[in-house]
């Protein structure tokens, strides 16, 4: 391997050109930056708001007033200052609503066809409904019919409230309450839209649900929001994938995804993150804050998070569960990769509240050039948790010797029934595995690709088809470089 | 007192007092509620008297224990009852603050700011009144064990011990905490070790305070090239305690080892930390701690492990493994890694659990009572920690002390064979 460390170059850490760095030039309705009671109060009466969510907002923007941004992860970046942001920004099209894909604008339906996803395609290729989010208003919503035949609903938050008030208002900020912390109250506050999901009872969802986001007008934080309902002995997957046009200033997103599982029913919400991660100086990118939760609320209900983090500066979110329903199972499954100056503290959070709850928590780190990148997650065992069960495996590979890997995984255990186990490793890629290949004559860069992807099979195993080849080529075309 | 001594416990008293005891907002003290320990004892906690009564120290004592002995009643070296090593240089704070300051200040003070950068570290700088002071020379090895027997009753004592050992030098120190249960206060005490090329120190340190007494305790450890430490910390005693060890491996090829063993029963609290820092290339280090906790106890557990960027080849292994007897007991544990390398082999685990049901069976199956089969269980649990001490009197002391604690441990004689 010392043979092997000479050959490197940090400057080829810098992986290759960001691909899907472009922007659209699309008219923008964009508020000017700065934030107070009014753009709350503007954000809502665009969105045709009723009059709760609007004092939803208001109450979770005055406690998000009272609040300071807190920085005990193990990141380091420069402020965002919340007032220099506009909070506001929907293309102009939208005025005249469009109804199907050929009247949707078509400089954004070149948009995807240049990230490789075209609508149409999906449609009727791979069968999925997408609901993208172009900026902060939803565009396109596709195979709503289909669905709607089974009953599920899955839309816009933005009409959802409109369309389904009832449901909305019960659930919203249930899972997440809006002072849960700094970045869900400002989400609370100000978030444009996001996508609404609601299974009905016994419904099996005929289809995998897939939003892409993008983020593109210029300084425009991303607030979504994203609320996902499975009812009693229901199933869903969810894919959640991103990608960023390139710009030097930072961009703060910070989305809030509640999940609410009742009895027996089953959440499956995958993500593929791949935003602007900055450049090989570690200038830009985008700060991915994010609060996830999953509320397993009904007995043997189950959620289970499948990430893999490729993108974004840093990166700072613990998608977890909270065991609450006796039986109920939570699962997460992580791929993180940092290189250039790639940031990342991210992990899980599982609480145990119910009988025999169970989780499993499966996290890959790979740093490479001057990446840092920390695991950090909770396991809590409360008292009234018989029987409950935790495994966590946390491994961490090293490429090069100016990255970091950092592992602080936290434990509660307040009942002997309890069995926990927790293991954590960190090593580079053993010498003896790239010898064995480069002797098969497999170019190095080959060999690494693939013991990375060996590392990391055992959460790529988890995600849905489509999603585990994007997820192999997004692992090669990142760590093109990183090695010899 | 030399002036710049005075300067040091100046300093460290107002650093105390702008500090003042940490809170569990403070991410290390987590877990730890100091502001119980201060209803206890209330704000004058670091200066309350020890009861009159006499102690008898002798009961304290290992038995069968072949060592040198130091003797400190209630922080004060008692010289009669000790019996000192002539090959090494071994005296208690007071005598060497009151001969040679300045040595007393470079076997204290050796890591100021570190010292510093915990309030209870400066309050124990401040207000140390005695300790062991040990000099080691180089290549000598010495013959027997340096036995360190703290006994207070009740009331706060500051102890400070520095231990300073030369080149390719080797000894083995035990460190030993007692008290009598008349009265409550706390215990802080801050042992300091340097270890030059190729030294070697086996420390056991037993904390085995009254049960109302509060511990506070730190281990700062300094390693030079190819220098190895062994710790074997045992808790067993006292209502709240805490400890600290530091070891920082500065030169490459040396090794450390901590083994920890805390039983906590009824409403104790127990908390440790640990933090090894691989600051050179080429450094071991091995971490086994293991808890026992039943009744209404609650253990802490912190293992921070960090790999400095020059630091290639670091091999280090950490494992932490937590029994809960009862439906009460509460284990919060944290391992920590912190890798700024890609040339190392660092790994860790955690378990929680209870005894295995099957080998409690497999027991019965064999004729054992419930009880027995339990006992059998927790104690094969407990002994993989005491069964690396090497000075199997030490050991056999321990083995008593921890299991007397546990009920239904009645055969242990029998067992222990």
């Amino acid at each position: 391997m010392s043979e092997v460390k000479q050959e490197r170059k940090p400057e080829e850490f810098a992986g290759r050109e960001y691909q899907a760095g472009f922007i659209t030039d699309i008219e923008s309705d964009t508020l000017p930056p700065g934030l107070n009671e009014d753009v709350v109060r503007h954000i809502s009466a665009k969105k045709n708001e009723p009059e709760w969510l609007l004092n939803w907002r208001l109450e979770a923007f005055r406690h998000w007033q009272t609040m300071t941004e807190p920085h005990w992860p193990n990141v380091s970046y420069t402020p965002t200052d919340y007032q220099s942001i506009s909070y506001y920004s929907a293309p102009k099209s939208q005025a005249d609503g469009p109804k199907s894909l050929d009247e949707v604008d078509p400089k954004l339906l070149e948009t995807y066809a240049k990230l490789g996803i075209p609508l149409r395609e999906q449609e009727f290729l791979a069968g999925v409904a997408v609901d993208a989010v172009f900026d902060s208003v939803s565009v396109a919503t596709t195979f709503k019919g289909k669905l709607k035949d089974v009953g599920v609903i899955f839309c816009p938050i933005s009409e959802a409230v409109r369309d389904y008030p009832e449901l909305v208002q019960q659930y919203l900020g249930t899972v997440v309450p809006t002072g849960d912390n700094f970045f869900a109250a400002l989400n609370s506050a100000v978030f444009t839209d996001g996508s609404f999901v609601f299974i009905p009872k016994g419904v099996r969802c005929p289809m995998e649900l897939s939003t892409y986001f993008r983020i593109n007008a210029l300084n425009t934080g991303q607030f979504e929001r994203t609320l996902i309902i499975a009812e009693e002995g229901s199933y869903v997957s969810y894919l959640e994938g991103c990608t960023a046009p390139q710009r030097d200033e930072n961009q703060l997103h910070a989305a809030v995804v509640e999940l609410v599982a009742l009895d027996d029913a089953q959440i499956k919400y995958s993500t593929v993150q791949n935003w602007y991660p900055g450049d090989e100086d570690g200038l830009g990118g985008i700060y991915n804050f994010v609060t996830k939760r999953a509320d397993c609320r009904g007995a043997r209900s189950k959620v289970s998070w499948t990430q893999v983090e490729t993108g974004s500066a840093i990166t700072w979110k613990y998608p977890s569960c909270v065991l609450r329903g006796d039986d109920s199972v939570g699962e997460f499954y992580s791929v993180a990769l940092t290189k250039m100056h790639q940031q990342a503290d991210t992990g899980t959070k599982m609480i145990h509240i119910g009988k025999n709850t169970r989780s499993t928590i499966v996290s890959k780190g790979i740093a490479a050039g001057f990446g840092n990148q920390s695991y950090r997650g909770l396991v809590k065992i409360g008292k009234s948790a018989e029987g409950a069960r935790n495994y966590t495996q946390c491994d961490s590979l090293l490429i090069g010797d100016k990255c970091g890997a950092h592992t602080f995984p936290y434990v509660e255990v307040k009942n002997p029934t309890a069995t926990m186990e927790h293991e954590a490793t960190t090593s580079k890629i053993g010498e003896e595995q790239l010898f064995y290949c480069k002797s098969r004559g497999i170019s190095e860069e080959d060999a690494v690709n693939m013991i990375v992807n060996g590392f990391c099979k055992d959460v790529f195993n988890e995600l849905p088809m489509e999603f585990a080849v994007e997820a192999n080529r997004l692992m090669e075309v990142s760590l093109e470089g990183a090695v010899g | 007192m030399s002036a710049s001594l005075q300067q040091i416990r100046h300093a460290a008293w107002q650093a105390f007092e702008a500090a003042g005891l940490p809170t569990t907002r403070d991410e290390d003290w987590k877990y730890t509620d100091l502001s119980r320990m201060q209803a206890l004892l209330g704000d004058q906690w670091w200066q309350l008297p020890a009861a009159d009564a006499a102690v008898d120290a002798a009961s304290f004592a290992i038995p069968g224990l072949d060592a040198y002995r130091l003797l400190f009643v209630n922080g004060h070296f008692d010289a009669a009852a000790s019996n000192l090593p002539a090959a090494i240089r071994v005296t208690s704070l007071a005598t060497l603050i009151q001969d040679e300051p300045a040595k007393a200040m470079e076997l204290i003070a050796n890591q100021p700011d570190a010292l510093l950068n915990s309030s209870i570290v400066a309050a124990n700088s401040a207000l140390a009144t005695d300790g062991a002071c040990i000099c080691v020379p180089e290549n000598t090895k010495l013959d027997k064990p340096l036995y360190i027997l703290y006994v207070n009753s009740g009331g706060t004592t500051h102890l400070r011990t520095g231990i300073d050992i030369g080149k390719q030098a080797s000894v083995e120190v035990i460190e030993h905490f007692a008290g009598s249960d008349v009265s409550t206060g706390v215990t802080t005490a801050v042992t300091a070790i340097r270890l030059r090329d190729g030294a070697h120190i086996e420390h056991s340190r037993l904390q085995m305070e009254a049960a109302k007494q509060c511990h506070l305790g730190r281990v700062e450890v300094n390693q030079q090239r190819d220098s190895s430490y062994t710790l074997h910390a045992t808790e067993l005693g006292g209502i709240i305690s805490r400890a600290d060890v530091v070891s920082r491996l500065q030169e490459p090829g040396a090794s450390c080892n901590l083994n920890g063993l805390f039983v906590a029963t009824n409403r104790q609290h127990m908390d440790h930390h640990t933090r090894i820092d691989h600051n050179a290339p080429h450094c071991i280090s091995r971490e086994n701690y293991r808890a026992v906790l039943d009744g209404r106890s609650h253990g802490v557990f912190n293992g921070k492990i960090v790999v400095a960027k020059g630091a290639v080849k670091t091999d280090s292994a950490q494992q932490n493994a937590n029994l809960l007897l009862s439906p009460h007991a509460e284990i919060d544990t944290k391992p920590e890694l912190e890798i700024y390398n890609d040339d190392v082999k660092c790994a860790h685990g955690v378990t929680v659990g209870q005894l295995d049901k099957n080998q409690l069976f497999y027991l019965k199956s064999r004729g054992l009572s419930g009880d027995e089969a339990k006992q059998m269980l927790t104690f094969a649990f407990a002994d993989e920690i005491l069964a690396r001490m090497g000075n199997q009197s030490v050991r056999r002391f321990v083995e008593k002390e921890a299991f007397a604690k546990l009920p239904n441990i009645t055969d242990l004689e029998e067992m222990l064979g």
